[in-house]
């Protein structure tokens, strides 16, 4: 508890200074001779190899890209090619050490680290269990192709193996590691511990700290390495995950264990695109000074020289220990210079040629080389050997990867793509053990809430709501079913242990859970949802909350892009057991009391549910933390103590499942159908008695449940019968999801209408204050005003607020 | 600087008005308070005055055009000054020649009045539901009313339609179903029925003539202006009200014997003309004001009751049906309700009615027993509740002290809005109507 840290007044008033640890810069100091008794021979020059591989296939890819022909086989690649000539040494120093267990997370420019760590894997792996990966993955579609080509030993159809995978990859083929939905700037290979690269600068940050997590709670041996630019020292993300992964909480609070074994890995080639880091665009003047200011021990960092493979090596290997302890997190400022530009339309116009010349005088597959044969590891002929070596195997791998007989693409007109979309599993744990808990379920807070009324009314006449199980309590019931369940699901966010989440609803769970399986994490959006990410895609079930809907927007690439699009991405290698759960506001104004479900249903790969009762938010729940996919999880703040008051069965002890989009009447009627998403049902239920009492008219009432998936089969059924139809939800109406909605009613009933179909949304506005929250969120009037004014005339009524078609056009001229 | 002629607005419930002729024609000088059009509505021909001196120098409808109240109709200014600015937007125009030079609307000193779309048949709209509904079943739905949204027809406007639609000969039946022609609301046939010369071939304008009949063996008379109006109000009521009859029969005795006495009165008194008519129309006012629940007015959520009778009746002219309003009825003598109805009745009858002469009613009495008609059902006149019909006089048996005698009776058939107005109560009208003009003089002596 952090009620056992006190925070000391005598403590934090005392006069003092901070004494900081120093940071090495280039420490590392080269003995050829100890160098040699600790690599030998053969493993130092192996990475003068793995150097002219990673130089020599980038060198394809730029003429390729510039040329269109490498070696007289000629190929139009219409995709990114971002290269990392030069920078070779940086990577296969890096992945010296690295075992298939220990994960790297990379960026656009990552051909290098893929390359380098699969052949460091390779080296590493038996025959028997690299025969068995390339076997299994994707059912060994690549390593069929290859089988044609090389056929030496499984080692070197190993390395053929990665190459055409990487390629086909890039080149967007069927065969590629990811089935081409990765491309150049994405591709990754999982059983080699080469995990996603991420086209967002930074991207990888709090990602990668996620996979940290993940192996942390769930013991798993290795480390994390994100590899970001120097650049995204200026993203946000980045910073946050670098918090979160200083928490001092691993070692205050979490017991044995200590920190994620995570290391932010600045690959410092000085420049952001063209924006020179060094002396134009950022501050630090070296990198490795952040470290300072992020934890006392400056998150043991280091510049280190990545144009000597060994110095980096040697800072891997040093920090690879202190990970393992549990004394990260490590930053690593690892320089680095491209020859390349930033792409092929990277005219240089950034820095001088002669800056180029100087470091192409240093580049390190020349230095190391002399290097090799001063120190008599190597000789010119052996060296050479290399170079004819990974040519002729670019040009087998070149020749099949562009063909597309050998390499189809994914069938763009059948349905391939979308099918990747989810994986669209369910499963009770994502792995076997025992999850670890403080108190048997029979002792913890269920008991109390399982013998509360499970309904909330009687006789028609609501009950005490604190005799009843509420909205809030259903959630707490479906979390601590899958936490008894699943040993690696976690939930994190803010305040989430001892408060209980800042709506109560994981209060009991802390008194059920150890701390790693339960934290607060700091107020990161981004980093919340980011590492939540990681430890999804790490085989972990999690769920992230943000504690008011609209700060998405702080979370906005990490659900945008991250959480969205990996299972996809990677062709469904990955699942992503994820939900996030977002509550949306009221009363508290403008940036605390937006629906922002619209946005999300706008993004392809999400799952997006918005329960409006005490028995779906249990049911919808349960269902969202069996599945392994992203779950997007509205909860309205309105409903949180209310008890079930529609489904008369009450809240079910037991557990259940709400099947995956099926929206659900509510109310029957023949007259006319109002469709909801989320807590504007009950305001839609007044609307329908309304219209009932007064106009003799039947409403049905349907709560739509979920945006995606949606089966519209029930709505449309509704519709046909009743050819009226007004779509009603919080969220603002320009661009809002109903429009969707309406769109698709319309082309599926078109015929069965009987007026136009209408949306009722909130205003365009900015949420006001509290008081006025009527004038902005739509209320049972204007569901009936909007049914009077656009649908059906409804005799005698008066309206009371502006409905009419007219209010669209005027609405609209002004952007209101 | 030209000034335009408005549409004039003819009364309250009056959208719009048929021009019949143009009496002044575009380069004629006209002076103000000259006549230059008569326009008809449902209820009178009225003569357009000129508003200003000058030129009448355009017009934007032909005779025959229905044109919505308040539309700038005509022109008058100085020759030679454009007229650009006064044309309502989208009008078909009665000159051919299109403005070289438009004047921009914006110096328009009138505003353009669009027609809107539920006055004009050819943009009519119909929710797909509706339309699939009136084609299924073979309706025509040009006609209909839209109660939606700016008159959009809906479905329940079919479904009425439906509901009142008058019978099909087995023939046009077949006609319908097999799809090729749609049934109108209404149809020539007896009672209604609606027969196979009255069906609308589907497509229509690809097909010139029904299949029946060929075109010289047909007038085609276009329903517009009295007839249109009558048309629609008669299927209104009938779609939007409970109607239902009662028949009764008073002792016409006394009232013929005072009709005796008033034609040998003396001339100078005035009373020579007054009809049995006019004494059944006296009997109804004082009746009324002890049944004040039937001289009432229904408008849905409120029901109006009148303390005085502004009673209607019915004139057969040769535009229609028209009912023109005897005002405060129940405080005119006999000679006062004899000579209103013969003045409004000739108004009516010569086309020359006011509007005012044609609103207000509570009641209606419609009396065809001058035609030899016995006895038969009147259709209300919403958002009056009841009307009254008078048969012919016809001599009818009544037991007196055990033997039958034959003595003169009044038909009298009283529709009610059932809605409104219970049976019992329009029995006791009836009861006490047939008293009074058994009565008659002591009713006059009130």
């Amino acid at each position: 508890m952090t009620k056992s840290l006190m925070i000391n007044p005598d403590d934090v008033r005392k006069p003092s200074v901070i004494q900081t640890v120093e940071v090495p810069v280039n420490a590392y100091v080269s003995d050829p001779y100890l160098e040699s008794q600790k690599y030998g021979s053969e493993n130092l020059v192996r990475m003068y190899r793995d150097m002219v591989f990673i130089r020599e296939f980038e060198t394809m890819l730029d003429r390729i890209k510039k040329e269109g022909v490498y070696e007289g086989i000629e190929y139009n690649h219409k995709g990114p090619a971002h290269l990392s000539i030069g920078q070779e040494a940086s990577v296969v120093g890096q992945s010296f050490h690295l075992t298939p267990d220990d994960f790297i997370f990379g960026s656009h420019r990552s051909h290098g680290e893929i390359l380098a760590k699969s052949l460091s894997s390779i080296h590493q792996l038996s025959d028997a269990e690299l025969q068995q990966i390339m076997e299994s993955y994707m059912g060994g579609k690549a390593l069929r192709v290859v089988e044609k080509f090389s056929k030496k030993s499984i080692k070197d159809i190993a390395i053929d193996y990665v190459l055409y995978g990487t390629l086909a990859e890039i080149f967007g083929r069927d065969n590629g590691f990811n089935r081409g939905m990765g491309g150049s700037m994405h591709a990754f290979f999982p059983p080699f511990g080469v995990m996603p690269n991420n086209a967002l600068v930074g991207g990888s940050a709090d990602i990668a700290t996620g996979s940290a997590l993940f192996k942390r709670v769930n013991r798993k041996p290795g480390i994390v390495i994100a590899n970001i630019g120097d650049a995204s020292m200026g993203c946000g993300p980045v910073w946050e995950a670098m918090m979160f992964a200083a928490m001092d909480q691993y070692h205050t609070l979490w017991g044995e264990g200590g920190a994620p074994p995570i290391l932010f890995n600045f690959m410092n080639n000085f420049y952001g695109m063209g924006g020179q880091t060094m002396g134009e665009t950022m501050g630090y003047g070296i990198l490795a000074r952040v470290g300072l200011g992020v934890n006392p021990q400056a998150m043991h960092a280091e510049r280190v020289d990545g144009y000597n493979p060994i110095a980096v090596a040697d800072a891997i290997e040093r920090k690879k220990r202190l990970l393992e302890a549990g004394e990260g997190p490590v930053l690593l400022d690892t320089i680095t210079y491209r020859f390349a530009g930033h792409s092929p339309s990277d005219a240089s116009s950034y820095r001088d040629k002669s800056e180029v010349d100087l470091w192409r005088s240093q580049d390190s597959l020349i230095s190391y080389r002399e290097y090799l044969k001063t120190n008599e590891h190597a000789d010119d002929s052996m060296l050479d050997a290399y170079l004819s070596d990974i040519q002729g195997r670019l040009v087998s791998v070149l020749k099949a990867a562009a063909s597309l007989d050998i390499s189809p693409r994914v069938n763009g007109q059948s349905d391939d793509i979308g099918q990747m979309m989810f994986s669209n599993k369910f499963k009770d744990r994502m792995a076997e053990g025992r999850p670890e808990v403080l108190i048997p379920r029979e002792e913890s807070r269920l008991k109390t809430t399982l013998a509360k009324h499970r309904f909330g009314l009687k006789d028609g006449k609501p009950l005490p709501k604190l005799q009843c199980v509420t909205f809030a309590e259903a959630l707490f019931e479906a979390m601590a079913h899958r936490f008894y369940e699943d040993p690696t699901m976690v939930a994190y966010g803010e305040e989430n242990r001892d408060w209980g989440g800042a709506f109560g609803v994981y209060r009991g769970l802390t008194e059920i859970l150890p701390y790693h399986r339960l934290f607060n994490s700091p107020i990161s959006e981004a980093a919340i949802v980011g590492t939540a990410v990681g430890y999804a895609i790490s085989g972990g079930r999690v769920v992230a909350e943000l504690m008011y809907c609209d700060f998405m927007g702080r979370a906005g690439d990490e659900i945008f892009n991250q959480m969205a699009k990996w299972q996809s991405m990677s062709a469904n290698v990955l699942e992503m057991p994820m939900v996030l759960r977002v509550s949306v506001g009221a009363k508290y104004g403008a940036q605390h009391s937006q629906d922002w479900s619209s946005i999300v249903a706008h993004i392809p790969g999400l799952k997006v549910m918005f329960p409006a009762t005490a028995y779906d938010a249990k049911g919808m729940l349960n269902l969202a933390l069996r599945g392994t996919d992203p779950v997007v999880f509205f909860e309205s703040q309105r409903l949180y103590t209310e008890p079930e008051t529609v489904v008369e069965s009450g809240v079910p002890t037991e557990y259940y499942e709400i099947e995956m989009g099926e929206p659900v009447i509510r109310r029957n009627g023949t007259d006319i159908t109002i469709v909801t998403v989320g807590a504007t049902l009950y305001r839609a239920f007044e609307a329908a008695s309304e219209l009932e009492t007064k106009y003799g008219l039947s409403a049905e009432v349907i709560d739509a449940r979920f945006i995606n998936p949606l089966n519209y089969g029930p709505i449309i059924e509704s519709v046909k019968k009743t050819g009226k139809v007004v779509l009603a939800s919080d969220a603002c109406e320009r661009g809002s999801f109903l429009h969707t909605m309406a769109s698709n009613i319309s082309q599926l009933a078109f015929d069965h209408l009987d007026g136009p179909v209408a949306v009722v949304g909130a205003r365009n506005w900015i949420t006001p204050p509290a008081e006025l929250e009527d004038s902005f969120f739509p209320g049972k009037e204007w569901i009936l005003d909007t049914i009077h004014e656009r649908i059906l005339p409804l005799s005698g009524h008066q309206v009371t607020t502006a409905q009419g078609t007219h209010e669209i056009l005027v609405r609209n001229q002004l952007g209101i | 600087m030209a000034t335009a002629v408005l549409m004039p607005k003819l009364g309250n419930s009056v959208e719009s008005s048929i021009i019949v002729s143009w009496l002044k024609h575009p380069g004629e000088s006209v002076t103000q308070g000259e006549f230059i059009c008569s326009v008809e509505t449902d209820k009178a021909v009225v003569d357009v005055e000129s508003p200003a001196n000058g030129t009448l120098l355009d017009v934007f409808f032909k005779e025959g055009d229905d044109v919505p109240v308040q539309t700038t109709i005509a022109v008058i200014g100085e020759a030679g000054e454009s007229v650009e600015g006064f044309r309502p937007g989208g009008q078909t125009t009665a000159s051919a020649a299109a403005p070289d030079t438009p004047v921009p609307s914006a110096t328009s000193p009138t505003p353009v009045i669009p027609v809107r779309s539920s006055e004009s048949n050819d943009t009519k709209a119909i929710s797909p539901r509706a339309r699939g509904l009136a084609e299924r079943k073979g309706l025509a739905w040009d006609d209909l009313n839209g109660s939606g949204p700016s008159g959009r027809i809906i479905e329940r406007d079919v479904q009425a339609a439906l509901v009142n639609r008058p019978k099909m000969t087995p023939l046009a039946q077949s006609m319908v179903k097999a799809g090729d022609f749609a049934a109108p609301a209404q149809g020539s046939g007896s009672g209604g029925r609606i027969t196979t010369k009255d069906l609308i071939p589907r497509g229509a304008g690809e097909v010139e003539a029904t299949p029946t009949a060929a075109a010289d063996e047909v007038e085609i008379i276009p329903v517009k202006g009295v007839r249109k109006i009558i048309a629609e109000r008669m299927l209104n009521s009938m779609q939007t009200t409970a109607q239902l009859t009662l028949n009764a029969s008073a002792d016409a005795r006394s009232v013929l014997d005072y009709r005796k006495q008033l034609k040998a009165s003396a001339k100078e008194l005035g009373l020579q003309q007054v009809t049995v008519n006019d004494l059944v129309l006296l009997a109804v006012s004082r009746t009324l004001l002890q049944h004040r629940s039937l001289n009432s007015l229904f408008y849905g959520d409120s029901i109006a009751q009148y303390q005085h009778v502004h009673l209607g009746f019915a004139v057969d002219t040769p535009r229609g049906l028209l009912v023109p309003v005897i005002k405060y009825a129940n405080r005119l003598s006999l000679s006062q309700i004899s000579n209103e109805a013969k003045r409004l009745a000739a108004a009516a009858t010569e086309g020359k009615s006011s509007p005012s002469d044609l609103e207000g009613g509570t009641f209606t009495v419609t009396n065809l027993g001058s035609l030899g008609i016995e006895s038969f059902t009147p259709i209300l006149n919403p958002p009056q509740v009841a009307i009254l019909g008078v048969g012919s006089v016809q001599l009818k048996p009544v037991e007196v002290d055990d033997s039958l005698e034959f003595i003169p009776s009044l038909a009298l058939s009283l529709t009610i809005n059932h809605q409104v107005v219970d049976g019992a109560p329009a029995a006791r009208f009836l009861q006490t109507l047939s008293q009074n003009l058994a009565q008659i003089e002591l009713l006059l002596a009130l």
